[in-house]
């Protein structure tokens, strides 16, 4: 097992895990990776670092699972990480190695998909719903 | 990131991506990415900073994009 939490972080992620309604998989894209920022770090193996990071958090329940691909389509960069609800693409992407802060995004996208319901209001999926054209939201984060 | 997330989960339309930008520079030098989170739609640069639920819904369905 591969350890990435301290062990109190780790029990509250499996209990937050333990909750979930259905399975979630996490696909590691891999591919060639552009080069860093100075100050970022250099030697850094962006992309077995992110694996090893999904691969953790997968440790910690039966219902998330890992799948490897190498230059998959529909990936714009790499490494990359797609949160897919039951193995199904919803276009869910964390471009880059997600620690820090951004690793709680990525467990809170896990706990999102896992739900059968959305956690939006019903006004929010009201106006999603009315949605008549395609929307790619780009965040740009961050892992302090 | 997650309301991004939420919304891509909820709607078949919508597609939502982190970008971690030191690993990126030469694509967040082009969306001008100084302080985060920088939310991009369509790839043009809309705001910056966490906003809550309606105002995000608000921002990414604005008329301009409609």
């Amino acid at each position: 097992m591969v350890a990435i939490f301290r062990p109190e972080d780790e029990e509250r992620v499996r209990e937050l895990f333990a909750a979930l309604e259905r399975p979630v998989e996490l696909l590691v894209a891999h591919g060639p990776e552009e080069t860093p920022l100075p100050g970022a770090a250099q030697d850094v193996d962006f992309g077995a670092q992110t694996e090893r990071v999904v691969r953790g958090l997968a440790d910690l329940s039966e219902r998330v699972t890992v799948r490897v691909e190498e230059k998959p389509p529909s990936f714009d960069r790499y490494p990359a990480v797609s949160v897919q609800p039951e193995g199904r693409d919803v276009g869910i992407r964390y471009y880059g190695l997600p620690w820090g802060y951004e690793l709680g995004s990525l467990i809170g996208a896990v706990l999102e998909a896992g739900r059968v319901e959305s956690s939006l209001r019903p006004e929010s999926l009201e106006r999603l719903a009315a949605l008549d054209r395609e929307l790619a939201i780009d965040v740009f984060v961050t892992p302090t | 990131m997650l309301l991004a997330y939420k919304a891509a989960l909820a709607s078949p339309r919508v597609r939502a991506a982190a970008i971690e930008s030191t690993e990126f520079p030469a694509l967040a030098d082009q969306m001008e990415v100084y302080a985060v989170p920088r939310i991009v739609v369509n790839g043009v640069p809309q705001w910056d900073g966490a906003v809550p639920e309606r105002v995000f819904l608000d921002r990414v369905l604005a008329p301009a994009f409609e």
